[in-house]
């Protein structure tokens, strides 16, 4: 929808690492990693495609097929350095008292839980109409 | 010996008698299915309504020490913003898990003589456990949730408070069914119209109120101040095809077919709704009437969330509901009678807002 309504869209991701799921806060941290590397789009896609195998050795076999720097990713992953962005995003997550995955805000308007694509469509269409009104 | 004019003798007054009680009969289901104005909530006698008990009630709802692993509480499915539903096709579930149905309404569910779309409790009491320990709603154990509640020393009082016992999974319950209680509609154009206000429907209200009690035949099983016949209905709705192949979703099914002792859990590959509870023959893919009370807001409908708008429910219910069905006819319904119809369920049937807020937890 993102590639539909290019240049009227913008969407944000913010993580929120499901506090019980074994790798999901690893799986963050790879995430933040392929985004420093500039792919955080299409590790996003591998994960959710091969979730849950989410282990330190799957992450970094995905890490490999997408050509990102190994030894840096390596490291990255290993002293958690995406947890200054992984814990900011909790803590806004907190202030918004969201705790249920996914969980969407569409220009304020709350969306929880997984919703087809027809779904956000008409939410995101009538509030590029009320865009254009103001 | 009984001659035979004595025999026929008999037989007339039985027969007479027959049919005054068939007449009585009619005469009262005819009388029943009609609109009337939504009376105050039933209060059962074991469980009386205190406003400290709705306060606690409240709390209890928007707790979410209810679930397993403390991401959902009763407010989650049933939203207040999205008149106490999640407004999903599927009702949200535990994290990892997936439901299976459509979360319906709290509002007005005082009025309930069963809870759920296969009806299996009798009380909003019995209902409150449900979810708390079901595997893919809140998924908590509920003797564990009797301490996680009684660490907490403001519930601890206030149950000793209000009951004069320690807490205990029967008395949360009580306390949240106390609350769900006060989520009734209020001042719906329906109950102004029907206490005599005759200007408070529009013209095509009006119209269309005429064809839900006449040419709709909605009133058939949409009767009385609650909207519903409190029945169970194989509509054959169709499947939700979103759904039927996801692999969470059938774990879900099966799951529901497995507790409820169905013998071929495993190859189960429709919702059997009521039936897998009572494998009662007319409950073969039957689910509980809905009321239609707030239904503007509470989209998308049916068990399975299949139809989006009313349109789409309208069109439904006007070809003769689903293919096989049994008690559904065509309506052959105009366009305008289609479009008065739904004046009349967005416009009579939708009281104010509950301004129900969060409470501070605890």
């Amino acid at each position: 929808m993102v590639k539909e309504l290019e240049g009227k869209v913008k969407l944000v991701i913010k993580f929120f690492p499901y506090r019980y799921r074994d790798y999901a806060r690893i799986a963050a941290e790879a995430a933040v990693e392929a985004w420093k590397q500039g792919k955080f789009a299409e590790m996003h896609e591998l994960l959710i495609k091969n979730s849950p195998r989410l282990d330190r050795e799957s992450l970094i076999s995905y890490a490999k097929e997408l050509n990102l720097d190994l030894e840096r990713f390596i490291k990255a992953i290993d002293n958690q350095e995406g947890a200054s962005i992984i814990e900011r995003d909790l803590k806004l997550a907190k202030e918004l008292d969201l705790y249920v995955t996914p969980a969407f805000y569409i220009n304020g308007i709350k969306v929880l839980g997984v919703r087809d694509y027809d779904y956000f469509k008409e939410i995101i269409l009538k509030e590029l109409q009320n865009a254009k009104k103001k | 010996m009984l001659r035979k004019s004595n025999i026929i003798f008999i037989l007339s007054v039985f027969l007479i008698i027959f049919t005054l009680v068939n007449i009585d009969g009619f005469a009262s289901d005819k009388k029943k299915k009609k609109l009337e104005p939504l009376p105050p909530p039933p209060i059962p006698k074991d469980n009386p309504m205190t406003q400290e008990k709705v306060e606690l009630g409240k709390k209890l709802f928007f707790d979410r020490r209810l679930s397993g692993d403390g991401t959902t509480s009763c407010a989650t499915c049933h939203d207040p913003e999205k008149a106490f539903t999640d407004a999903a096709e599927i009702s949200l579930s535990y994290p990892t898990t997936r439901n299976f149905r459509n979360a319906p309404t709290l509002i007005n569910i005082a009025y309930a003589s069963s809870l759920f779309w296969d009806g299996r409790a009798k009380t909003l009491e019995e209902q409150a456990e449900f979810p708390i320990m079901s595997a893919f709603e809140m998924n908590q154990n509920l003797e564990f949730l009797e301490e996680e509640i009684r660490i907490v020393p403001e519930y601890r009082e206030a149950f000793k408070k209000i009951f004069g016992q320690e807490l205990n999974i029967k008395l949360i319950a009580k306390a949240i069914a106390a609350f769900e209680r006060t989520l009734f509609s209020r001042n719906a154009p329906i109950d102004r119209y029907l206490k005599g206000d005759k200007n408070a429907l529009s013209e095509e209200a009006k119209r269309g109120m005429e064809i839900f009690t006449g040419k709709g035949k909605c009133i058939e099983c949409h009767y009385g101040a609650y909207m519903s016949d409190q029945g169970f209905h194989a509509l054959m709705v169709p499947e939700n095809p979103k759904y039927m192949n996801e692999p969470k979703f059938i774990t879900t099914r099966r799951y529901v077919a497995k507790i409820n002792k169905y013998p071929d859990y495993m190859n189960v590959k429709e919702d059997l709704g009521r039936y897998f509870k009572t494998k009662k023959k007319q409950d073969y893919k039957a689910f509980k009437t809905p009321t239609l009370r707030e239904v503007a807001k509470t989209a998308p409908y049916m068990h399975n969330g299949i139809f989006k708008s009313l349109d789409e429910v309208i069109d439904f219910f006007n070809k003769g509901g689903g293919e096989g069905n049994k008690v559904l006819k065509p309506l052959n319904l105009t366009e305008y009678e289609k479009k008065a119809l739904k004046t009349f369920l967005v416009e009579a049937l939708t009281g104010e807002d509950l301004q129900i807020k969060p409470p501070e937890i605890p």
